[in-house]
């Protein structure tokens, strides 16, 4: 098991590095020029051209990969082109936020839609599935920026339970923190128990249709023991890989989610760097992402391990 | 009566439940909260350089940080800030400016002459009235801790104005230490003697900016005007809160959760304004001025007559209701390049923007200029809704016109990117792009760049008319207000028979704030002095 974990984590390198080359090549060919937009509209033609140049945008491609892959290499994501600061800071300074919005995003997303694909399984083909699973259609067709309108609309201008925007850390205060998350937690997490839901049913009831649930109910098991603790646990291995596939989703999902309610994540410092071309700081939150992706996808393998006796690397 | 809200009940039995549960106990309000003002710009605050960059955002926010030696009042005088008395000589040509006593840096360190002095330097370089300046400059030197002197080869007559404007880069005035920075990188030492402090440890780009009270700021004695006067801090922080998306800022205003709001969208106002804690008014009575540029060097637009047929044949109202919708209030027409209600506005040759438009005219002139079908790229950002509105317009107008059009539709960091190309737009250039100008940058040539005619130097679309830049060098020379505006007519008419580029009309926004908030005034940028904020 070590030799395989060691074995996949020496393969990101290549994946990473892949990744590296794509990134850079494609912001290289892409439209676009921060100088311009850091000169500002009053900005002569003359002057765009003096701070392209002090930025080391006028150098060739090769110099500025290679430069580039030499701070990677020590561990430096580069600086800024716009504020100065450090990549590795302006990510530090955002990630509390997105892995919190992660965070309480995945465990209310699990919670309510394993619970929801066992129902529909059980009750196959009742009222109460197709309900359920025209709720999963609902979340996987509703964009999240409009659940999150709505929401905030409802929860915090109608009601007032709840903020409209913002991020409170949670060093301020465990309320605070869970307060400025529900709102999206809920709007981003509509998609997300849709298809946890409907992976959890089909699971399922491939599961209940085998020869030892008829036996278990044969025995006089109780009908939440055989859904729960035998039958989940056989159902689980698909349901464990669609929410490590569902993390991409999540982090597509937290850039309009932030935008929408003001929290100063990833997502945003993606979209505002992308807006203003600020190519170090996309290279190192693509590199970043796909590093969490891999990451995420090592995990998984391991959880089926332990999920599956029978899976052995 | 004050009341109290759902949520606060709410968040008090929540909040009541998790402390007793956990260590972590919420703090009842963040620090100073009473005095702490919320306030949602009208862009990212995303470096802090107001000479490195252009951008308004960071001159509004550096309004705050960084004094300048004079500043403009409403009535667009330049007055003295933080110089208390200048002489110039009777030949025009040397300047003695005298600092004001008191005058401190946010480090505690007294604010001294070779400071302006290094500050003008550095803002001279990135400036075009600085760069006038320096064109003519003997000598700009220290001559003890509270005075420097200016010595130039010729009068410069717009001197006071150069150094007072809120026109992008304004002359503010930093440590000697940190203004020998290059002027083509930036600073990232934010030390001012302004009436705040920057809290550089809270600034998050893209998400918040946060400037605290300088204790130790002597504001003028005058009443504060825009720029100019007593700049007195009722607040003991201001908090910029990023908010790209409208929707989001429109509700947290309702909410209370922010307390000014710079620049909402036209379409939220009626929103705001039935909402009875909120207060909505015209931000900037100057406004601001629509804009299209046309390529002078590649037909079709490199011919005058293809250009005046554009001009001919656009209807201003239609862009100004592409802008803001069915408010009259918040536009009108605008036969020329300069702010209306100012006082060199003339509409001097703009008679072909007024009165019914002529397509078939419009279209004959086309012909006339040898325009044989090709496709006419116009490059339009989407992200901005001034410029999409206006693209929109614009690529309806060309095609009744007959043109061929190639409507690129991209994002603005694309369109800052592709504007300077000057290759031919079959082969990565273009001929037509639009943006916006503020009206407080068109009150009068010396901020416009765009109407500069001096060809490769010229801002894009590289035109060239001496006629044009005849005019622009006359209005530096002159001497008294009855010259200026003499000249501004000639200079008027000759951009607009030229087409240095098209004025799409004049049009206003709104700013909104909570009512318990007093002392928001109109004007160019916003100003947080003299501005309270009583308990909701």
């Amino acid at each position: 098991m070590l030799a395989y974990v060691i074995r996949r984590v020496l393969a990101t390198i290549p994946v990473m590095a892949v990744v590296a080359l794509f990134v850079f090549s494609l912001l290289y060919i892409a439209p676009g020029d921060p100088a311009a937009v850091i000169a500002g509209d009053q900005a002569t033609p003359a002057d765009v051209e003096r701070i392209r140049q002090s930025l080391g945008l006028d150098r060739p491609f090769l110099v500025q990969f290679g430069d580039w892959v030499w701070n990677i290499a020590h561990a430096n994501l580069g600086t800024s082109m716009f504020t100065g600061i450090p990549v590795t800071k302006m990510i530090a300074q955002r990630i509390e936020p997105t892995l919190s919005l992660m965070a309480v995003t995945l465990v209310f997303a699990i919670s309510v839609a394993v619970p929801l694909g066992v129902v529909a399984a059980w009750r196959a083909g009742s009222l109460l599935d197709r309900a359920i699973m025209a709720f999963a259609v609902f979340g996987f067709s509703v964009p999240v920026f409009v659940v999150g309108y709505l929401l905030a609309y409802v929860f915090a201008l109608e009601l007032e339970w709840l903020p409209v925007q913002g991020y409170t850390p949670i060093s301020e205060g465990l309320w605070p923190w869970f307060e400025n998350l529900i709102l999206p937690a809920i709007a981003l997490g509509c998609v997300y128990i849709a298809l946890i839901a409907r992976i959890t049913r089909a699971a399922m009831l491939e599961v209940l249709a085998q020869d030892y649930i008829r036996t278990a109910r044969a025995k006089g098991l109780g009908q939440s023991g055989i859904l729960f603790i035998h039958a989940l646990k056989n159902a689980s291995v698909p349901i464990v890989t669609v929410i490590g596939i569902g993390i991409a989703l999540l982090i597509g999902g937290a850039v309009v989610t932030e935008s929408v309610f003001v929290i100063p994540g990833l997502g945003r410092l993606t979209i505002d760097a992308i807006l203003r071309r600020d190519y170090p700081v996309i290279q190192g939150v693509v590199v970043l992402f796909s590093f969490v992706y891999v990451l995420v996808n090592l995990l998984v393998d391991l959880v089926y391990t332990f999920l599956d006796p029978r899976i052995r690397y | 009566m004050k009341t109290v809200s759902r949520r606060t009940v709410l968040k008090a039995a929540a909040g009541g439940a998790l402390a007793a549960s956990t260590r972590l106990a919420a703090p009842a309000l963040a620090q100073g909260a009473g005095r702490t003002l919320r306030f949602v710009p009208q862009a990212n605050l995303a470096n802090f350089d107001p000479i490195w960059t252009t951008q308004y955002v960071v001159r509004n926010a550096s309004a705050l940080v960084w004094d300048m030696l004079y500043g403009v009042d409403d009535k667009l005088t330049p007055q003295r800030q933080m110089v208390e008395a200048e002489e110039v000589s009777s030949d025009g040509l040397t300047w003695t400016f005298r600092l004001r006593p008191g005058l401190k840096w946010h480090d505690g360190e007294p604010v001294l002459a070779k400071d302006a002095v290094a500050s003008l330097a550095r803002w001279c370089v990135r400036d075009s009235m600085g760069q006038m300046i320096v064109a003519i400059q003997n000598e700009l030197t220290a001559v003890d801790d509270r005075t420097f002197r200016w010595v130039l080869k010729k009068p410069y007559p717009k001197m006071l104005f150069a150094l007072a404007k809120s026109a992008t880069p304004s002359a503010f005035m930093m440590p000697e230490r940190i203004a020998k920075t290059d002027p083509f990188k930036q600073i990232t030492e934010y030390v001012g003697s302004g009436p705040m402090k920057f809290v550089q440890s809270d600034w998050v780009p893209g998400a918040k900016a946060a400037f605290e009270k300088f204790a130790d700021y002597v504001p003028r004695q005058e009443p504060a005007s825009w720029l100019a006067g007593g700049k007195v801090m009722l607040l003991d922080r201001v908090e910029w809160v990023i908010m790209p998306d409208p929707g989001t800022a429109s509700a947290a205003l309702q909410n209370g959760e922010v307390d000014w709001w710079e620049n909402p969208i036209s379409d939220l106002v009626p929103v705001l304004k039935a909402n009875r804690n909120v207060a909505v008014d015209i931000a900037d009575p100057l406004g601001n001025i629509g804009s299209f540029r046309m390529n002078h060097l590649y037909p079709p637009f490199n011919d005058v007559r293809a250009r005046r047929a554009v001009l001919m044949a656009m209807s201003q109202e239609d862009y100004m209701r592409a802008i803001v919708g069915d408010d009259d209030k918040l536009w009108k027409p605008l036969p020329g390049y300069f702010t209306p209600g100012t006082s060199l506005y003339t509409e001097e040759g703009g008679e072909i923007l007024k009165g019914p438009r002529n397509l078939d005219a419009a279209k004959r002139l086309v012909a006339e200029s040898g325009y044989s079908g090709e496709p006419v790229s116009c490059i339009v950002a989407q992200d901005q809704p001034i410029t999409k509105a206006q693209g929109d317009v614009t690529a309806d107008l060309l095609k009744r016109m007959g043109f061929n059009v190639d409507f690129v539709a991209t994002d603005w960091g694309t369109v800052g990117a592709r504007r300077a190309i000057k290759t031919p737009p079959g082969q990565g250039g273009w001929h037509m792009f639009h943006t916006w100008h503020a009206g407080s940058d068109c009150i009068n040539p010396a901020p416009q760049i765009q109407l500069r005619a001096n060809g490769d130097k010229a801002w894009y679309g590289w035109p060239k008319s001496d006629a044009v830049e005849a005019e622009i060098n006359n209005w530096f020379d002159a001497k008294n207000l009855d010259e200026e505006k003499a000249v501004i007519r000639r200079l008027n008419k000759a951009a607009l028979d030229f087409v240095v580029y098209a004025p799409t009309g004049f049009f206003l926004g709104y700013q909104a704030w909570r009512k318990n908030v007093s002392g928001i005034v109109k004007g160019p940028l916003p100003f947080f002095w003299n501005v309270n904020k009583a308990s909701a």
